[in-house]
């Protein structure tokens, strides 16, 4: 059996594009979203999710910007790139394609009885 | 902010060895998450001390978060690589072309490689310049071939306090260097190897004779490819992410161009000297890394003798 973790770091790219993509995000905000849109499912260690980000970063998918907020304090929020789009409409596709092959597998339909 | 914390984001900052501008983002956006989160869990009604210790617990061991920030911050992009490899790619050239005959070839090489690294250490030392700056060190070395040409007791008196100078020299810029990162260290002092056994090659006694040019001009291009494997080998070293292949890339080149010498000198070195190189080679690793170990271990003994003093006076 895939340990949740692989599951985790093999998807973690889409889950971060698509995230950010709805709108832009900072990096707390992101462990929070993640954690309860997935119900808890997606929970890793939340030191790690920066170097995520810094990678799609340095790969131009996102773009860091600082923002001053009204008490003072500083976020760095994430905006996605045209690049990171692009990447995000092949990322879904692919899963989409493999979702529907595993449900294909796991819930046999007449053919396979 | 508390020891535990200001202990975790240091634990962080040492480990991934971050250039200066990634430095200060990475470390401000992880203070203002644990911020964030502390905050939230103080709310909930933990203790702030509690809500700090579940929250460190929650970011992730300070080994991990620092090994996974280095792995996405390090590996530089191909201007980088270009510019970390030239240094050593005019070297190759200047011997596979025979540019080495002309002064003028020579001197544009060395004042270019003295202008770029003066340049790299005042504009925030990024990682490119430690190619660089381990040519600024051959006129170091040039002195002190120089030296045994003069009368016997003059000679003798000056190496007396060249090489004490030369090592200081070397140590402070080793020093300085490990401060960044020790793996730059080796990478700025992995042409040594190289520069000693071809010296070595051309020129056993120490002394440059007419026959030492000829051997020179006859072994030119393989200087030169040695020089061309070092390029590539760092240009290698700048797209790598994991630190543990960066490290096997410099041991496994370091082993390559000591063999190449050898290979191509035939009977000029022998295999005392080719083990003498692989112990340069050596040392050109793992000093650094001793270095920084011994450094740190007394920047720790210090800090807790201090501790002690400041428990005790109170």
């Amino acid at each position: 059996m895939v340990p949740r973790r692989d599951l985790v770091k093999g998807s973690s790219s889409s889950l971060l594009l698509s995230l950010i993509e709805q709108q832009p995000m900072y990096g707390y905000q992101i462990v929070k979203e993640l954690a309860a849109r997935s119900q808890g499912y997606f929970k890793f260690k939340e030191g790690t999710l920066y170097p995520a980000l810094h990678r799609l970063e340095k790969s131009g998918l996102i773009t860091g910007r600082w923002q001053l907020l009204p008490n003072g304090r500083q976020r760095r929020y994430y905006y996605i790139t045209a690049r990171g789009q692009a990447k995000l409409v092949l990322e879904k596709s692919q899963w989409h394609d493999f979702l529907t092959a595993v449900k294909l597998i796991l819930q046999p339909g007449p053919s396979g009885s | 902010m508390t020891p535990e914390l200001i202990q975790y984001l240091e634990s962080i900052k040492h480990n991934a060895r971050l250039e200066d501008a990634d430095e200060t983002d990475v470390m401000s956006e992880l203070e203002a998450h644990i911020e964030d989160k502390v905050k939230e869990l103080t709310e909930s009604g933990l203790t702030a001390e509690e809500a700090l210790k579940t929250c460190l617990g929650e970011m992730g061991g300070t080994r991990l978060v620092a090994r996974q920030i280095y792995e996405a911050c390090s590996q530089g992009s191909w201007k980088q690589t270009l510019l970390t490899s030239l240094p050593h790619l005019l070297f190759g050239l200047l011997f596979a072309l025979n540019w080495w005959h002309y002064p003028g070839w020579l001197s544009i090489v060395l004042l270019l490689i003295l202008a770029t690294t003066v340049y790299g250490w005042w504009h925030g030392k990024p990682t490119w310049v430690f190619s660089w700056l381990g040519y600024t060190l051959l006129p170091v070395l040039a002195v002190g071939l120089i030296l045994p040409y003069l009368p016997r007791v003059w000679s003798f008196l000056a190496l007396l306090i060249y090489f004490p100078m030369a090592l200081w020299w070397l140590f402070h810029i080793i020093i300085q260097t490990n401060k960044r990162d020790w793996i730059f260290s080796s990478l700025m002092l992995l042409p040594l190897p190289v520069i000693i056994g071809w010296f070595l090659a051309v020129s056993s006694s120490g002394r440059f004779t007419e026959y030492s040019l000829q051997l020179l001009d006859y072994f030119a291009p393989w200087i030169g490819l040695s020089f061309i494997v070092l390029a590539l080998t760092i240009a290698a070293f700048i797209r790598l992410r994991q630190r543990w292949l960066r490290v096997g890339l410099l041991a496994t080149s370091g082993l390559l161009t000591v063999t190449l010498i050898v290979h191509y000198t035939i009977g000029r070195l022998n295999t005392f000297t080719f083990f003498g190189l692989i112990l340069v080679m050596w040392g050109v690793l793992l000093v650094p890394a001793l270095l920084e170990h011994y450094l740190k271990s007394g920047r720790k003994i210090t800090l807790r003798r201090r501790h002690t003093a400041a428990s005790t006076s109170q």
